[in-house]
């Protein structure tokens, strides 16, 4: 971009600014607030605690859906990443109506969450497929499927043709080939792919609300609980969980960005 | 063996995608009598969207409210992705990546956080009143379309930032050197050069922004209140309090053919010419 006058300039980074104040002040006001005790609604700046994370560690509630949680993002992402990789293979391939099954893949992601989730609590109710944590797994599956398709399919056809080529070329059967030359080059597009498929499964709400038993996540449990109102453990909860998905970010960008580009822009 | 390799690729998105969805549209035809559902086809539940005084104008509310906020969110997210062009390399990326994170923040976490902000006993009226521009806190913020409006837009300038950034960012140097050679002002440069480019973002943003905020009934369900009644929490309340799925389903597929040409419009205006230079 050209060089913008001053007053402009100064515009432009104010209203940034804001931006990034309005983004994250819905971040910073529950993290705050778990260092200090709060009493009818105003908030004790004079004591900072920790107390607030004591009495998370006592919630067994709380502490429930997060294994819930993380039992449902493991099963999602090992479900996902095995289905989106072989997906994005068969696509890559060539073969017959490779473009549909790519629609189809996209629709739950397309599709508002609301749309998606109804239409698998109904057929989950045909099919006479109680409401479990499995139920719970099929939702987040069929909803972050989307998101590690792409991203395995991007890597793969960004390698090059050659790698293959060559890797026939010195006698290697078509096993040998997809174990040695093929999975390890898409292996960080995987693991990307899977720790954001983690994310997304980590946060999951309106589909997990529509299909889920008696067994709850943790969104869903928090859902549940603010309409009632807070206790302040749950703040705690929240910094925990902000700092947890500022290290998933991280890790996401750090197998997604190839390093490569990371050191060119630099 | 390779029928066979077609069939088990298709399997599952077709089992758990494309059968949900079928079944999903076949129950929008049937109707529920004295609680049970009846399997015989009929048109009643579209009869009875359209000629039922309640759920057109809720309907037409929603899509003027997710209109705004789509406006709202670009009107904000235009200038900041505009900023970001203007700085160089590294910190071009560490600013957008920055703008991004909040995205994959818990989203319940933040629609409570922000309606903590809002609230009557809020940061928003403790500021407003503290620096005088309230005499005591006010209602406006609170449990009603104004507050969905404001939280909604909150959750998801992020999803406008990204698309006009990367229409920004695909503009080539030359055509901005070659119009600064002709003598053309920088206002002139950015209204004649800049802006008509970036357009395509700017209707793919919108298209975003406007299907996430139309399908959601989290955010209306937490600080709507009693007035701030969306078609995502009527759509909801079907299949909770009401126990009418295939209405509910029928008020779906109304949604599901917005969302649709929403996607549809984002697309068309949104692919980008001219820029491949």
């Amino acid at each position: 971009m050209n060089a913008l006058p001053r007053p402009s300039t100064i515009f432009l980074a104010a209203i940034t600014t804001l931006v990034a104040v309005l983004l994250y002040s819905p971040l910073f006001v529950p993290i705050v607030s778990s260092f200090f005790t709060i009493s009818h609604g105003n908030v004790d700046w004079s004591s900072p605690t920790l107390s607030t994370y004591v009495a998370l560690a006592e919630n067994h509630d709380i502490l429930s859906a997060l294994r819930t949680t993380l039992i449902v993002g493991v099963c999602t992402v090992v479900l996902s990443v095995v289905s989106g990789t072989l997906l994005a293979l068969y696509y890559h391939s060539r073969r017959s109506g490779r473009s549909f099954l790519q629609f189809i893949i996209f629709l739950p992601f397309l599709m508002p969450p609301i749309i998606s989730g109804l239409a698998l609590l109904i057929f989950f109710r045909e099919i006479h497929l109680e409401r479990s944590l499995l139920t719970v797994v099929i939702g987040h599956t069929v909803f972050v499927l989307a998101i590690v398709y792409r991203t395995v399919l991007m890597r793969l056809q960004s390698m090059s043709r050659t790698l293959v080529e060559a890797s026939y070329d010195l006698g290697a059967t078509g096993w040998q080939t997809f174990w040695r030359i093929i999975l390890p080059n898409l292996s960080s597009a995987m693991v990307g792919g899977a720790i954001l498929a983690f994310a997304l499964s980590f946060d999951e709400t309106m589909i997990t609300i529509l299909v889920t038993g008696t067994q709850s996540t943790l969104p869903v449990r928090l859902w549940a609980m603010m309409r009632l109102g807070f206790s302040p453990d749950i703040n705690a909860l929240v910094a925990l969980i902000l700092m947890f998905t500022v290290l998933l970010c991280v890790l996401a960008a750090r197998f997604l960005i190839p390093r490569q580009m990371a050191t060119e822009r630099t | 063996m390779s029928l066979l390799v077609t069939v088990l690729a298709f399997a599952l998105p077709v089992v758990f995608v494309l059968v949900p969805l079928a079944i999903f549209l076949g129950y929008s035809f049937f109707s529920v009598d004295q609680g049970t559902i009846v399997y015989g086809l009929s048109l009643g539940n579209y009869v009875r969207f359209f000629t039922d005084p309640i759920f057109l104008p809720v309907f037409w509310n929603t899509i003027v409210l997710c209109v705004s906020v789509a406006v709202i969110c670009i009107l904000l997210a235009y200038p900041a992705a505009y900023f970001l062009t203007t700085l160089k390399g590294r910190w071009r990326y560490a600013l957008l990546m920055l703008l991004l994170v909040p995205l994959l923040m818990s989203y319940v976490i933040k629609i409570y956080a922000i309606r903590s902000i809002l609230g009557l006993n809020g940061f928003l009226n403790k500021a407003l009143v503290a620096l005088g521009i309230l005499d005591q806190p006010s209602t406006l913020f609170v449990f009603n379309m104004n507050a969905i409006l404001l939280t909604l837009s909150l959750l998801l300038i992020p999803f406008a930032i990204l698309p006009i950034f990367l229409s920004l960012e695909r503009i080539p140097q030359t055509l901005l050197r070659a119009s600064d050679d002709l003598g053309a002002s920088g206002w002139q440069t950015f209204l004649r050069i800049t802006l008509p480019l970036s357009l395509p973002g700017v209707a793919s943003a919108a298209s975003f922004v406007f299907v996430l905020a139309i399908g959601d009934f989290l955010t209306p369900q937490m600080v709507g209140g009693i007035s701030g009644f969306t078609f995502g929490r009527i759509l909801y309340s079907q299949f909770g309090t009401a126990y009418n799925w295939p209405f509910g389903a029928a008020l779906s597929v109304a949604l599901a053919i917005v969302v649709i040409c929403a996607i549809l419009i984002g697309e068309r205006f949104g692919r980008n010419r001219g820029t491949s230079i």
